[in-house]
């Protein structure tokens, strides 16, 4: 492999890398506002300057590849005042209202301009300013912040495959902006707000809830769809703020889709149910988890019993379903739910060119490695005992019981006679298995709201109760 | 079929530029000037035609015609007087000619008469500061600028309507 020398450390690189990815190799961080590994290079926010041997001028390193024998230096006094200059001139318009901006804690601008900027300011005209836009459901535009370094609008042409964001006009009197003030039309757009250097594309879901310090971050995986990406959730206090993607050049490279950046609402919605609770005539009381277990029990040994398992669930459920079946119900019928329409993996594909896939539940070929067969049409037998994780979609039950175990919001519990309380995916650990057969962590990020319980102990209890005392 | 907004003469003259260049995206700035020539200015249904011709997505269409000051995108008058406002027209007294010709015509700078007679617009640098200051008058340089020759050019130009 070829060699180059970076700060006086000689490393080796593959040909056609750059020289921020060589960088990183020996610990010398490049800061960047233009350059994305996941979009194409264009060198025109000249922050990245390093100092290459032999070369007359400062180069830009996110466009420089390195090459064999190249010696670089990262941190000379040439670089040092070149990105003390960038620094000066990003910030000539930029407004100082970080401590009401969203981005701030996480923000490249405010990083790079405490470590390579100058803590005073030469420039003392009026800064230019412009209207907020007003770009849909998800992005909220604030023009004033932004340094132009047009991520947006390589990431909506390159990713996206949409040219919505525009650079009208040229020099201080540039607009990012979308055609004619229209609203975004992608269903990517979460990742305009990640990618942006500054608070320039704000999330509206996200837009003055929490600071980004306070938040702690759990790596998992989403539960969207079969696709599997990898993403973080962000939660304070047991609450989720804000889903992120997580980098995985295998299933999602940087970005995830707005489905799935914003599924974590139901997680926390107040209709959820978290007590175990019964029908009494029309309305619905909360009951003790003995009284539901024992009668779960007694329904569960009876005939005529259908085991209804949600491709929303992980491995490790499915599994135990499977087995305490064999002590609880041994005739049952055992089938999978998730998405109408998809109800094999042969039936599964991308559902546009970019990430989603028509599976809307993320353990779908999980359910068919375990091989449980799937359920078509509707769920007729005497007793239904539905497993789900809080995503798949129910299918029309006719039994004379139902019972619902997992997550269910208020609206869905009419189908049920008795609900037991389980753990959505943010709440649990457990593996999945994507549409690659990749199997991945779910890492819990939460604590369990109310008296919910994980599906394995409610079905460990319901076996070894007798008369509504636990017994070993 | 979308309703056509630009005239045969217009594609012909397009297909005969098509050769000279490499890449058909270079077609964006020779297109943009013949529409121009054909309305004076460039509305967005003519931009969107020429982006849907050359076969790019409108925003790159929109991203270049902002771009450049000599593409309009709004109606402009019979007469557009573009007056250099750079260094050396500046030098020059480029200013004090602005602010004659805004109140001579009664109108700001990047404003149109009422009677639609004139526009008045500032240019970068127009490359002629060998006789600065400087102005163009629809296609033509008007050199050599003072105060009296600004009044004279517009007066002229109002006899002559």
């Amino acid at each position: 492999m070829p060699k180059c020398t970076i700060d006086g450390k000689e490393v080796e690189f593959k040909a056609g890398e750059n020289l921020v990815t060589v960088a990183k190799r020996v610990g010398a961080e490049i800061p960047v506002f233009c350059y994305h590994p996941g979009l194409s290079v264009v060198a025109q926010c000249r922050m990245c300057y390093v100092e290459v041997e032999k070369m007359p001028k400062l180069q830009t390193a996110c466009s420089t590849l390195a090459a064999e024998g190249m010696v670089v230096k990262t941190q000379s006094e040439a670089v040092k005042k070149g990105r003390a200059g960038t620094m000066e001139f990003l910030l000539l318009n930029h407004p100082l209202d970080c401590p009401i901006c969203d981005k701030a804690g996480e923000c490249d601008l405010q990083d790079n301009s405490f470590g390579h900027g100058s803590e005073f300011m030469r420039h003392s005209e009026e800064r230019r300013t412009y209207v907020d836009v007003d770009m849909g459901p998800v992005i909220q535009k604030n023009m004033n912040r932004c340094i132009h370094c047009t991520r947006c609008i390589r990431f909506g042409e390159e990713v996206a495959g949409i040219h919505e964001m525009v650079a009208i006009k040229r020099g201080n009197n540039i607009d990012i902006t979308t055609i004619d003030g229209k609203q975004l039309k992608t269903e990517y757009a979460g990742n305009y707000s990640d990618i942006c250097p500054t608070g320039s594309l704000t999330l509206k879901d996200f837009r003055f809830k929490k600071r980004a310090w306070m938040l702690k971050k759990t790596a998992t995986i989403c539960e969207g769809c079969s696709k599997g990406c990898n993403m973080e959730v962000q939660q304070e206090g047991n609450v989720v703020y804000r889903c992120v993607p997580r980098e995985n050049l295998e299933i999602n490279k940087y970005w995830m889709c707005d489905e799935g950046r914003f599924n974590y609402h139901y997680v926390q919605d107040p209709s959820r149910i978290v007590s175990p609770m019964k029908r009494s005539g029309d309305s619905w009381l909360v009951s003790p988890w003995e009284e539901l277990l024992v009668n779960f029990r007694t329904d569960s040994a009876g005939t005529g019993v259908m085991l209804l398992i949600g491709t929303d669930l992980t491995l490790e459920e499915m599994k135990a379903i499977q087995e305490t079946a064999k002590a609880l119900s041994p005739r049952a019928a055992i089938l999978s739910f998730g998405t109408p329409g998809v109800e094999s993996t042969t039936q599964d594909g991308p559902r546009d060119q970019i990430l989603k896939m028509k599976s809307k539940t993320s353990n779908l070929k999980g359910a068919e490695m375990l091989g449980i067969q799937p359920l078509l049409g509707a769920a007729k037998s005497d007793v239904v005992l539905v497993f789900r994780g809080g995503r798949a979609e129910l299918p029309r039950i006719e039994a004379k019981k139902a019972y619902g175990v997992g997550v269910f919001l208020e609206k869905e519990r009419n189908h049920f006679h008795a609900i037991l309380p389980g753990l959505s995916f943010l709440e649990k650990e457990g593996t999945v298995v994507n549409h690659q057969g990749k199997e991945q962590s779910l890492k819990r990020a939460l604590l369990p709201r109310g008296k919910s319980k994980a599906i394995g102990e409610i079905l460990m209890l319901a076996l070894h109760q007798r008369n509504g005392e636990v017994t070993a | 079929m979308k309703e056509k907004h630009l005239s045969e003469k217009f594609y012909q003259a397009m297909k005969q530029k098509e050769s000279r260049y490499p890449d058909r995206k270079a077609l964006i700035l020779p297109a943009l000037h013949q529409a121009q020539a054909e309305y004076g200015w460039l509305p967005k249904e003519v931009l969107a035609e020429i982006a849907e011709y050359i076969g790019v997505h409108e925003a790159q269409i929109r991203e270049v015609a902002s771009f450049y000051t000599m593409y309009n995108l709004k109606p402009v008058g019979k007469m557009h007087l573009k007056l250099c406002t750079n260094v050396a027209c500046c030098l020059r007294g480029a200013d004090e000619l602005m602010e004659y010709a805004e109140k001579k015509l009664g109108v700001k700078c990047g404003e149109t008469t009422p009677d639609g007679a004139f526009t008045l617009s500032e240019e970068e640098c127009l490359g002629a500061c060998t006789t600065a200051p400087v102005m163009m008058a629809n296609d033509d340089y008007v050199e050599n600028l003072d105060i009296n020759s600004l009044n004279h050019f517009i007066e002229k130009v109002k006899h002559e309507r």
